[in-house]
């Protein structure tokens, strides 16, 4: 069994990585670039209304953030907005809402491809490059207009180095750095400012916003400062510029009130953004900013402050008033407010230019309207459709990749229902797997998935606790220990509970430190073996992770009590000699190595004693406590004292497995999948792209970084608690009388049956919803979740890492 | 060798035709020690026990009632379970081969039974994934509603001698029926009736209904 089983798990991962190859392929750009479509003599000699153009881009740019009175802090913006010297707008930015999309949104005014997405963490991809894509910088370009480029390095990924003639690029995804990220790009502006005749573009990218936020949340008292820094600069810039140069500052994207973004939330799509120049001030402000003093003090839930656009509108208003062709691919529609700048000639013509560009992207006809505003509302219309039907399916990888899984999927049911018979453990697993296969077609179950696994858990413990009347004390404590899992941090999209166990923990600093360092001590001294040896080494391993784990707090400005905190100087001044002002700091990562270290020369120590000294009592719970402080060690601080709640649970639950139903290996396995599930999700992780959580991903991780390393961490600190409950029950599973081998596979067989079965329905959902409204929002990310679960958690974790122990055992 | 038990001479006296041959039949079924301390407790398989008051009770608060006011409908809850209590579910429970008269000091304490033991199914209610610290009084509603829903089984326990084991069941059907019910929670439909705790209330009904009939069943 054992041969053909590795078999069919590595052909169903090929299966599903061939199906997620044709469901998410590259979109089909029309290549080459624009020119003008309507009356292009006419156009060529138009002139341009500005001659220069600074472009700011805030990274994470909420619009509250620059209208609302309580959120903002941009004070110099506001008194331009009053005074009619800025126009002020909401822009809706497409999903996925992550910056590298979103700068080829903005700058090409497509709608973004969901792979990009997933590009937007993997560095090194070269296909998201635009080098032949049509894009306001390359019409800049072609026209000879010199840009210079400051900020975010991924606009150096997008485009090549000879569209600019200056660039000094700073890197994205180092996140604890607020400071120093946008001092880089600031220092050059008082050179640049002072010799404007060297650029017509310049285009800075700020990304200190966005690591407050992923941080410390949208609220985060980091905020107030870097927004005064950022109104600072806007005024510097402003102070500087004639009348012909036109600052367009906004945010690429929004963010969540955690500070995250990537979703579709209302906060994540709704980005600012502002046109300053002092020539606004003779035209007529938007009506929407006509009737009110900003900062604006009411409160909208949707984000929606002063006038709604989309964001990609921008492309065409751009080209427009620079006398450009708009790009190619733009599905951009002109901002109606700005068409008062033109003659009324000029304006009908850059109108029907849009118009007829526009009708080209949609490959349709232009019908013959005369009346502006009717084409205005048929412009919009057709941009709406265009938005919606963002890709094309290479059908023929889908089909094949769904074909070779359907017949996984038929050989796997076979030879689960041989080896399990039909018996009440069967049915419980076929119900488990029905009930969440079956979900997957309902936008709402996907995205609140962790209610089904909560419902699905307290059934079986409801049901084994009546069948088991004499242990009711026991099944109480069980429930009692998932009512913390549950309670401990919001999950999904439709309920929002304030006081989580998280908050609490968060806002009482001496409870939750007090938890943190019982949890780790107890979590890591959990051996099974008592001698000096293993004592030692899993009291070390605790200290480092404690010490780190402290000492990222003091860094990131989260309060640490004080016992604390001498504990962690002390430690820290062991490490670093020299007493320089931020030794917190600076010890950061050599600890993280130190531990990751550590951890690595203690589990080779003890596969080493089991080996040659065979103690085989105790292997796997020796192994497990080692690899729960790794764990612990990528966990978020408030989340840590979960551990100990698995802790205390994992114990009842083995004790009720062994006293009960210990000749059945399939509940236990059922059991281990549905408790990584559920405390996948009551870890503050949901279905969508925007809780991929990255506060952990750069442990121990300098700036020269290795994007496989971080990769491996995110996940690491993503399915922390998962991965606990994967490798738990191996503790109890292998016995040394029994062939561990034939253990193993039997043990494997009910999660991939799982796997398996729930994946032929979840793709069939993808491929028949693929026209559905929340394909890109809740499927398309359910669908990357699923790959990762069968390739880092079934195929990493559960085969590789398990099978190397049973390997060793 | 164990000595033989010598069964208790059948009485004669029956309310019904089919009640003696289901007694025998549980009787050599099951091998029920039957004597004075353990006489046999169970409940017939008559139409009896369909609790019909539920339906339209349902009906009322699902189609008549405006905005769902659960509150109003555990005032009617509460009458119409002691009439189904005292005319028809003690009317088929059998305890010691006879059916006990209805016990009207009994009916008051079970009723206030049942008013307590709604603070320890509201703990459960929470246990078992009701919010914490909002939305209390709904939940307690809902406690309550399930409590009285089990009304009828309560008094019956006391008036059986404390004999839990028999009438596990009702409670067991009522909280199946929540659970299942459960279901419609995380749908993303913004109605109405999904407001907590409406469903389960609904949940808890339809499980009584089915219940109190199936279980003389099991």
């Amino acid at each position: 069994m054992g041969k053909r089983l590795i078999v069919l798990v590595v052909l169903q991962l090929i299966a599903i990585f061939t199906f997620s190859a044709g469901f998410f392929p590259q979109k089909s750009v029309m290549q080459g670039d624009a020119q003008f479509w309507y009356l292009p003599d006419e156009q060529i000699h138009m002139a341009p209304k500005f001659d220069k153009l600074v472009f700011v881009v805030i990274d994470a740019l909420r619009a509250d953030f620059l209208f609302q009175k309580e959120a903002s802090n941009f004070h110099f913006v506001h008194e331009l907005l009053n005074n009619g010297k800025a126009w002020g707008y909401t822009a809706y930015s497409n999903p996925p809402t992550v910056t590298l999309p979103r700068l080829k949104g903005i700058t090409t005014g497509s709608t973004p491809n969901f792979l990009d997405a997933i590009l937007n963490v993997a560095e090194d991809d070269s296909s998201s490059n635009l080098k032949e894509q049509d894009s306001w910088l390359r019409q800049f370009h072609v026209h000879n207009k010199h840009m210079k480029f400051f900020g975010d390095d991924t606009w150096l990924k997008l485009f090549p180095h000879e569209f600019f003639d200056e660039v000094d690029g700073t890197n994205s995804f180092f996140v604890s750095d607020f400071e120093q990220v946008d001092l880089n790009v600031t220092r050059h502006l008082p050179k640049q400012l002072g010799n404007q005749d060297e650029w017509d573009v310049l285009i800075l990218h700020y990304l200190g916003l966005d690591h407050i936020g992923h941080k410390g949340g949208a609220k985060s008292h980091f905020m107030p400062a870097k927004h005064r820094e950022m109104d600072s600069i806007i005024k510097e810039i402003y102070s500087s510029i004639d009348e012909s140069t036109l600052l367009c500052v906004m945010g690429d994207h929004g963010m969540n009130d955690l500070g995250n973004h990537g979703g579709s939330s209302a906060g994540e799509t709704s980005a600012g953004l502002v046109f300053i120049s002092e020539k606004l001030e003779k035209y007529e402000k938007p009506i929407a900013q006509r009737n009110v003093v900003l900062p604006i003090s009411e409160l909208n839930e949707n984000y929606e402050y002063l006038t709604k656009i989309q964001q990609i509108d921008l492309v065409p208003t751009l080209a427009s008033l620079f006398n450009l062709p708009i790009p190619k691919n733009s599905i951009g529609v002109i901002i109606a407010d700005f068409l008062q700048l033109f003659s009324k000639d000029a304006s009908k013509i850059k109108i029907m230019d849009n118009y007829h560009q526009l009708v080209s992207v949609a490959q349709g006809y232009s019908e013959q309207i005369d009346d502006l505003t009717a084409i205005m509302s048929r412009m919009k219309d057709i941009q709406a459709k265009l938005a919606q039907s963002a890709t094309n399916y290479d059908y023929s990888l889908i089909a094949i990749g769904y074909a070779v899984l359907i017949g996984i999927t038929v050989i796997t049911t076979a030879s689960t229902l041989r080896l399990l018979r039909l018996t009440y453990t069967t049915a419980l697993l076929l119900g488990t797997t029905m009930i969440l296969s079956f979900s997957t077609f309902g936008s709402s179950f996907v995205e609140e998935e962790h209610q089904l696994w909560w419902w699905i858990t307290i059934g079986i413990v409801g049901a084994s606790c009546i069948s088991n009347p004499n242990e009711i004390l026991n099944h109480l404590l069980v429930l009692v220990c998932l009512r913390f899992v549950r309670g401990w941090n919001n999950s999904g999209q439709k309920y929002f509970f304030e006081h989580t166990i998280y908050e609490l923990l968060k806002t009482h600093n001496n409870l939750q430190w007090v938890f943190n360092t019982l949890t780790i001590f107890a979590v890591s001294c959990n051996t099974a073996t008592h001698d000096y040896f293993s004592f030692t080494s899993s009291f070390v391993l605790a200290s480092l992770c404690l010490v780190y784990k402290a000492n990222w707090s003091i860094v990131n400005g989260e309060g640490l009590p004080k016992w604390l905190e001498i504990i962690v100087f002390k430690s820290c001044s062991l490490l670093q000699e020299d007493e320089s002002s931020d030794i917190y700091s600076e010890t950061l990562v050599p600890l993280a190595r130190l531990f990751f270290q550590a951890s690595i020369t203690v589990l080779i120590a003890r596969i080493l004693v089991h080996k040659y000294f065979s103690k085989k009592v105790g292997f796997f719970q020796d192994v497990h406590s080692i690899i729960s402080s790794i764990l612990i060690f990528q966990t978020s601080s408030a989340n840590i004292p979960l551990f100990l709640v698995f802790q205390i649970l994992s114990g009842r639950l083995h004790y009720l497995w062994t006293a009960y139903y210990s000749s059945n290996q399939a509940i236990l396995m059922l059991l281990n999948l549905i408790l990584q599930h559920l405390s996948f999700f009551q870890f503050g992780s949901t279905n969508s792209i925007a809780t991929v959580n990255l506060t952990n991903a750069y442990n121990g991780v300098s700036d020269d970084y290795n994007i496989y390393t971080v990769g491996l961490l995110m996940c690491i600190g993503n399915f922390a608690p998962s991965i606990y409950w994967s490798l738990a029950s191996s503790k109890v599973l292998y016995k040394s009388n029994t062939d561990k081998w034939s253990v193993f596979y039997r043990a494997k067989l009910p999660q991939f049956f799982f796997y398996c079965l729930f994946g032929c329905f979840l793709l069939a959902s993808c491929i028949i919803l693929r026209y559905h409204l929340f394909i890109w929002s809740v499927f398309s990310p359910k669908l990357c979740y699923y790959v990762t679960w069968n390739a880092f958690m079934n195929g990493l974790i559960g085969w590789v890492v398990e099978g190397l122990l049973v390997a060793l055992y | 060798m164990p000595v033989k038990r010598r069964s208790m001479p059948k009485k004669t006296v029956s309310f019904s035709d089919d009640e003696t041959l289901i007694r025998t039949r549980q009787l050599n079924g099951k091998k029920m020690p039957v004597d004075h301390y353990n006489p046999p407790v169970y409940v017939r398989k008559t139409l009896l026990t369909v609790p019909f008051h539920l339906l339209p009770l349902l009906y009322h608060f699902i189609k008549c009632s405006d905005n769902y006011d659960v509150a109003k409908l555990l005032c009617f809850l509460i009458p119409l379970q002691s009439l189904y209590l005292i005319f028809q579910f003690n009317r088929s429970t059998v305890y010691g081969n006879k059916i006990l008269k209805i016990h009207f000091g009994l009916l008051f304490i079970s009723l206030a039974a049942s008013l307590l033991l709604t603070l320890p199914c509201m703990a459960m209610i929470i246990l078992l994934g009701a919010p914490m610290t909002q939305l209390l009084k709904e939940t307690w509603i809902l406690a309550a509603h399930c409590c009285f829903l089990a009304y009828p089984a309560v008094y019956s326990v006391f008036n059986c001698d404390f004999k839990v084991g028999i009438f596990k069941k009702y409670f067991v059907s009522i909280a199946l029926g929540c659970w299942i019910s459960c279901v419609v929670l995380p749908l993303d439909w913004d109605r109405d009736w999904q407001e907590w705790p409406i469903p389960i209330v609904v949940g808890a009904y339809l499980g009584a209904f089915v219940g109190y009939p199936a279980c003389s069943y099991i």
